[in-house]
């Protein structure tokens, strides 16, 4: 009562209002710090039937995925009736901004679906919990391939769970060859092959309308070039979490495309960029586009056309194309229940129901028992995937890559210059100048 | 009101049935006074004076929203003038604001003035061209938009139709600036009510003199229209001047978040956004939003300075 009083005598507003602010700072500044302890014990307790738990789960994708996911948690939750999963999701280039602010303030999902790009950044800074410490408890592994698996874990620490995998894929639209009147690239065929198809294609489809064009400048996405530094034999990424390229691999392979963005052979930046978030391949005025495999179902849905998939382009030693763990899942180091956490974890990569939900629409199910309950039907996209998957499986020779720290913001500057280099802003050297001082700053911070 | 306390508290303590401390219904007032503010006060402080606080503090420190953040003294604020995305984002929001201001205001003027006219149904027409300003900043509008400029878009076939086709604005980076400045300048209804409140505040007197004196409407206009409105002009000013360095909605969504093409939509704001939740620097967007308030206040500092020149109000000797 006494100390009430004397709140609101003298000068009450300024000073508990100073008081106050103060407080709220060192809060926002005291939750910044307590982002990452690493602390992920109970993984492996065993789950009690009887505690009412709720847990909560984010993922990117679109509605479609949104309806997936929402089916494969209902049956989760009708299996562990005393589970409540409250679903949180948004477009890939929103979910990032949404989970960084979530680590600061040490409030990640209980589980949310990771992407390989982001996973050092997430696990090394502390935000991601073990989950080895649930293997053969809550989590079962046993139905992993070993390199897969591994594909998840940094130092040891298995950060992520990945749920499928994809690999780079050419896809063609054969309709719109038969229109232009122009053979899809050979088996075998290498990058200098395919700059030779990409320009055949816009000489015989300049005349139509819409202008018929080969391809957008593929030089400009940065996996594409981690691939062709695989055939060069140069691993894009150290063990340690650095860059393993040169300035003068970078740009040799922007050369790749140097005469076909001269000569106006590329599909017109101007145009990719009113297309957006449709692209030259979707509606059918590009030929082919490189992209991952399970994007089929996409541009099957978008075009209504014949699409087709071929492998990668070949260097000295073959495609040498690799698998990349996609969709992996994690749990947050701060979760509350982390051993039902595991447990989510557990069902969505293993229950042979999911894998009937889901299809190819996440890539091919890592787990046998999820890929044997596909039902896929003969004719579908599911089955030109799977098929694809089967058929290059010997093609894929390496590991995939492990993204550095701030992988995601390195790949995005190197799509920004792409683009200002197809605008004519900067030449290949100055691309290459940039895109190395912005990685210096943004790489591998720890 | 510390002057009134000691002159209500000797009253006070010589009524009957007031046994109390002098000054406790006075405290009780006050006390009340603040529970009554206490929303909003506790908004501000929690929402906007801490999370600003905290802002200034990040401004000197890198800080990546996973690890803690260091202190690095004035680096962000050394590393603006060699970051060449960064001084390109300041001209392209210069550009918007210093020429997308005056013509917005313009317009907001000159539609005004038609609506100050007496004809009937002038009430509709009011209302029609506020619309745009009660829809302009929202989410639909910008992809509306955007679907009008684009290849073969409303715009386009205009352009067509009249032999000058352009291939679409948006793609085009020398066009995407003329673009977003019709867009501002298109939601001028709330200046515009503004301006005609105004407008409906001179005296038909004044008008009435000059033409007995010969005065032309040029003349009217430039002489008793534009000095009787300065102060309302004034504060057009002022306001428009403040949102437009804080345009970012429109030009994300154009976009899509990227502030292309070719960074010709790389607004202040956006590229604040990019290197705080997309990059990771929070301490640099920090930075970049502290120089952004201090550049909006000298800016608004140098108005009221001016202002004296040229801003007349009532009453007032010259």
């Amino acid at each position: 009562m006494r100390i009430e009083r004397r709140a609101v005598a003298g000068r009450p507003a300024r000073r508990t209002a100073a008081g106050v602010a103060v407080v709220s700072a060192a809060a926002l500044a005291l939750t910044a710090c307590s982002g990452g302890t690493g602390e992920s014990a109970g993984f492996a307790d065993e789950l009690d039937p009887e505690e009412e738990i709720t847990l909560s789960l984010a993922w990117w994708g679109d509605d479609d995925r949104a309806n997936k996911y929402e089916e494969a948690v209902a049956l989760f939750e009708e299996q562990n009736p005393n589970i409540q999963v409250d679903t949180n999701w948004i477009a890939f280039d929103d979910y990032w901004p949404a989970r960084n602010t979530e680590a600061a303030s040490g409030s990640l999902p209980d589980v949310l679906q990771m992407d390989l790009s982001y996973l050092r950044q997430y696990g090394a800074t502390g935000q991601l919990a073990d989950l080895s410490e649930a293997f053969d408890t809550n989590l079962d592994v046993s139905g992993f391939d070993e390199q897969l698996l591994a594909a998840g874990a940094i130092d040891g620490a298995q950060y992520g769970i990945p749920t499928s995998t994809n690999t780079l894929a050419l896809f063609y639209n054969a309709d719109v060859l038969d229109q232009v009147g122009v053979e899809p690239p050979a088996e075998g065929y290498t990058w200098d092959d395919y700059a030779a198809f990409v320009e055949e294609v816009h000489e015989a489809g300049s005349g139509e309308d819409p202008a018929i064009f080969g391809s957008g400048d593929y030089t400009t996405t940065f996996w594409f070039f981690c691939q062709w530094l695989i055939q060069q034999g140069t691993e894009p990424f150290t063990d340690e979490g650095e860059l393993g390229f040169t300035e003068e691999q970078m740009a040799e392979f922007l050369e790749l495309g140097a005469d076909a963005r001269e000569t106006g052979v590329f599909f017109p930046i101007e145009k990719t960029k009113q297309l957006e978030p449709l692209g030259a391949f979707t509606v059918s005025e590009a030929a082919s586009e490189m992209s991952w495999d399970n994007f089929l179902a996409g541009y099957v849905a978008e075009t209504e056309q014949d699409i087709r998939m071929l492998p990668m382009p070949s260097g000295d030693n073959g495609p040498q194309m690799f698998w990349k763990p996609s969709m992996l899942l994690s749990a947050s180091a701060n979760t509350e229940h982390p051993a039902a956490a595991a447990a989510l974890i557990d069902f969505l990569v293993n229950a042979p129901e999911v894998g009937t939900i889901f299809g190819t629409s996440k890539g091919n199910p890592a787990v046998a028992a999820q890929r044997d309950a596909m039902e896929v039907e003969p004719g579908s996209v599911d089955e030109q995937v799977v098929a694809f998957e089967e058929d290059v499986a010997e093609l894929v020779t390496e590991p995939a890559p492990i993204p550095v720290e701030g992988f995601g913001a390195i790949e995005a500057e190197y799509k920004r210059l792409g683009e200002e280099l197809q605008y004519g802003n900067v030449t290949v050297d100055e691309f290459v100048t940039q895109w190395f001082a912005f990685a210096e700053s943004n790489v591998g911070q720890s | 009101m510390s002057a009134t306390a000691t002159a209500d508290a000797p009253v006070r303590a010589a009524a009957p049935r007031q046994p109390r401390r002098p000054g406790a219904r006075r405290r009780a007032d006050v006390a009340a006074g603040y529970t009554f503010l206490s929303p909003w006060l506790l908004g501000f402080v929690l929402l906007t004076a801490g999370p600003m606080l905290a802002s200034l503090y990040l401004a000197f420190t890198d800080y990546d929203l996973f690890r803690a953040p260091t202190w690095v003294g004035l680096e962000n604020f050394t590393e603006m003038f060699s970051d060449a995305r960064y001084l390109k984002s300041a001209q392209v929001t210069a550009l918007y604001v210093f020429v997308g201001t005056p013509i917005k205001l313009a317009a907001a003027l000159a539609v005004a003035m038609l609506l100050n006219m007496k004809f009937s149904g002038q009430g509709g027409y009011r209302s029609a061209f506020y619309v745009p300003s009660l829809v302009g900043a929202s989410v639909s509008v910008a992809i509306v938009w955007k679907a009008m400029f684009i290849d073969d878009g409303v715009v386009d076939r205009i352009q067509q139709s009249v032999g000058a086709p352009a291939g679409g604005w948006v793609g085009n980076p020398d066009m995407t600036m003329p673009m977003m400045i019709l867009l501002a300048v298109w939601q001028f209804g709330a200046p515009m009510v503004i301006f005609l409140a105004g407008l409906k505040q001179i005296p038909a007197e004044l008008y009435e003199a000059a033409s007995v004196d010969g005065a032309g409407p040029l003349r009217k206009f430039w002489n008793i229209t534009l000095p009787m409105l300065s102060p309302v002009l004034f504060f057009n000013l002022l306001l428009e001047t403040i949102h437009s360095f804080q345009v970012f909605a429109s030009a994300f969504i154009i976009s899509g978040g990227t502030g292309g093409p070719a960074d010709s939509t790389n607004f202040y704001t956006l590229y604040l956004y990019t290197r705080g939740f997309v990059q990771f620097d929070m301490g640099y967007a920090s930075a970049m939003a502290w120089v952004l308030v201090l550049v909006v206040g000298v800016i608004t500092a140098l108005m009221f300075r001016t202002s004296r020149a040229w801003v007349h109000y009532s009453g007032e000797e010259n």
